[in-house]
């Protein structure tokens, strides 16, 4: 399974055998420049404690050889308590964590305590601090810089593959890994099956996951990616096949009982995947946002069968239940889906106000998760705007979003600004323009959907064509995925919609 | 799964695993000493197409990029030298005194980051400290409008 992130946070890891071969560095040691040979040079750790610094090797090997993200955390945490002046100790805490709030306190605590660690710990904090700041250019030019005084340094190229990885950066990301020689690294290879299925070249994803596999054949977690990385590439049996010997190796491995359920949904089985959901909310006691996840993957079953009550029911449930735990970013999140699903555009509207003014609540919630949040509120709005036909709502609420996108670099905003002009664009026939922004947001199976219509508009065939391959071939169990794509399939198969993609692609 | 990244917010339900051409940025570069922080979008074209071939100090201009008919240059070819491939690869033979070719991005900032009076252009994802980033009428990469960046 994967989980998204919308904070652009990064998970870092390093090598145990890595830092063995450097000492507790003295303060002279500190401000010494890079090891000059990049083919053995190590990121240093800086710290007065060798206590510490020992926990921190051992918590990142973990990490990134055995893929133990939760012990390491614990780990990691008693590092900083020992010396709470271990920049890099914070660091990596802050990419590691789970809980935002820590990440936000652990980055902050890196940055003010950068001063205690050598010139390449600095940099790798400058970065991420550039990063969590929006400062795209300097992140990249630090990311590059460190990059290029470390090039086989196994955490430094963890570091850089899983930061381009989550700026969209695939190729890019594979690129560093190949080059970097690394074929050793559970957690690497994990990664890169994943990076290989992003750019939808499934055969590499699947030989790194069978090089997964072997590395750690008595763990659940490379079953479970296995199987995703399957159910992306469409191949759903052999997925439930790995999901289901995830759980012979580790009963407790909830994510692989809930990808079992995802996977029968978009098998298009809902009556069994609501049955396994089930089986995952009696059998695991889940933490909050996980029981959110997999109650809205539920809710989106009965779209999946056009029950558009049963849904709306579903959804209800979840909202209250988020408004009852105080989660105003999932109550919005869910009101909004609500809004997608609802049939009648009165009705749907009021979700959609509903959904904002949970935005407004904004309790328990990180600032920029709330903006990303109401990004993807006005995107809906506009969207059902055009839907009624009512312009002057389109206009006001893409202002709005245009708006916030220009004060952020924010890729979420900015996305769905743009998913939100193109679809403003298209209505009013100006496709090429609609085409620049739409393609901003091809990740969305909305704009997907729009932007193969608009490709043949301005007949360009093969554009028609790829979009309309990706869109069909999409195999993830959002709403988006459910609200588009299988009708999408329907239509394109049929050549019963008019101007559909596909008529275009079988005329080039 | 991936690494257990328990996201913090909830928008992962509309997110997948992306899986379509993300949008291209390239970054104009020059060299540090370059005092040049900004060109219209004619004055790029015009310093590419080697119609202006010296700055306004009177350094003599060296543009320095990618094979411009390669496929990841292609927003390059179509935005600032508005060419075919074979135009292209025709124009840069007929032009070695003001462009060169480079094998890579490193190739690209190596030779700009030492050559005073050198721009190129490189993906924007392979910046370096070594090099100035020019904006292109007043915008750089990551700003919404920017010229250099598409499909």
């Amino acid at each position: 399974m994967i989980w998204k992130t919308m904070v652009g946070r990064m998970i870092a890891s390093v090598v145990c055998s890595s830092f063995l071969l450097t000492g507790v560095a003295s303060v002279a040691q500190q401000t010494a420049p890079a090891q000059t040979n990049p083919l053995t040079a190590v990121l240093p750790l800086t710290s007065k404690s060798p206590e510490a610094k020992r926990l921190v090797e051992e918590a990142l090997s973990l990490y990134l050889d055995r893929v133990e993200q939760e012990q390491s955390i614990e780990i990691l945490r008693k590092a900083v308590q020992i010396d709470p002046d271990f920049a890099m100790g914070h660091e990596v805490l802050a990419q590691i964590s789970l809980d935002s709030a820590e990440q936000v306190a652990e980055q902050e605590k890196a940055f003010a305590t950068r001063n205690h660690a050598t010139s390449s710990e600095q940099l790798v904090i400058g970065w991420y601090q550039d990063a969590a700041e929006h400062r795209l250019i300097p992140a990249i030019t630090k990311m590059n810089d460190v990059l290029n005084q470390y090039p086989h340094d196994k955490w430094v190229i963890w570091m850089t593959t899983w930061w381009l990885q989550n700026q969209a950066q695939y190729e890019r990301s594979l690129a560093v890994y190949e080059r970097s020689g690394i074929t050793d690294s559970p957690g690497l290879i994990n990664n890169m099956g994943y990076a290989y299925a992003s750019i939808r070249q499934f055969d590499k994803a699947f030989a790194m996951m069978d090089k997964y596999v072997a590395a750690l054949p008595n763990d659940s977690n490379p079953q479970d990616s296995y199987a995703e990385i399957l159910r992306l590439a469409g191949r759903f049996n052999q997925s439930i096949e790995h999901y289901r010997t995830s759980l012979v190796i580790n009963p407790e491995f909830y994510s692989s009982q809930f990808g079992i359920a995802d996977t029968y949904s978009l098998m298009g089985d809902q009556v069994r995947a609501r049955r396994e959901y089930e089986i995952g909310f009696q059998k695991f006691p889940l933490p909050e946002l996980q029981q959110i996840l997999w109650k809205t993957r539920e809710a989106t079953t009965y779209v999946r069968e056009s029950d558009f009550d049963g849904a709306q029911h579903a959804f209800q449930a979840i909202a209250d239940y988020a408004h009852s735990r105080q989660n105003s970013q999932a109550e919005a999140d869910t009101y909004r889906q609500m809004a997608m699903c609802e049939q009648n555009p009165k009705e749907a509207m009021a979700y959609l106000g509903k959904a904002e003014a949970a935005t407004q609540d904004g309790k328990n919630a990180l600032k920029i998760a709330i903006s990303q949040e109401l990004a993807q509120i006005l995107r809906a709005r506009v969207e059902l705007a055009l839907k009624i036909g009512n312009k002057e709502l389109a206009n006001s609420n893409l202002a709005r979003l245009e708006k916030m996108s220009e004060s952020s670099d924010d890729m979420l905003i900015e996305d769905a600004y743009h998913g939100a002009a193109g679809a403003v664009l298209f209505s009013h026939h100006k496709y090429d323009q609609a085409i620049s922004h739409l393609e901003e947001d091809a990740n969305n199976p909305l704009s997907l959907k729009l932007l193969a219509a608009a490709y043949q508009k301005i007949g360009y065939s093969a554009g028609a064509k790829r979009t309309t391959e990706t869109l069909t071939n999409l195999n993830d169990p959002t709403l988006e995925q459910a609200l588009v794509v299988p009708a999408f399939r329907k239509c394109s198969d049929a050549l019963s919609c008019g101007g559909n993609a596909k008529s275009a692609s079988l005329k080039h | 799964m991936t690494y257990r990244r328990l996201v913090l917010t909830l928008l992962i339900f509309a997110a997948g695993l992306p899986c379509t051409v993300q949008a291209k940025q390239f970054a104009i570069v020059s060299d540090k000493a370059n005092a040049t922080a900004n060109l219209t979008a004619a004055e790029l074209v015009k310093i590419f197409t080697a119609r202006n071939r010296t700055w306004a100090d009177g350094k003599s201009i060296r543009v320095v990029m990618r094979d411009p008919s390669s496929a990841d240059m292609q927003l390059v070819l179509r935005k600032v030298l508005n060419m075919t491939a074979e135009q292209a690869h025709a124009f840069v033979l007929a032009h070695r005194d003001a462009i060169m070719l480079a094998d890579t991005d490193d190739a690209v900032l190596r030779f700009v980051s030492t050559s005073p009076g050198a721009i190129g252009v490189v993906d924007l994802y392979s910046l370096t400290q070594d090099v100035n980033v020019v904006k292109i009428d007043g915008k750089l990469p990551v700003e919404q409008g920017y010229f250099l960046r598409g499909n």
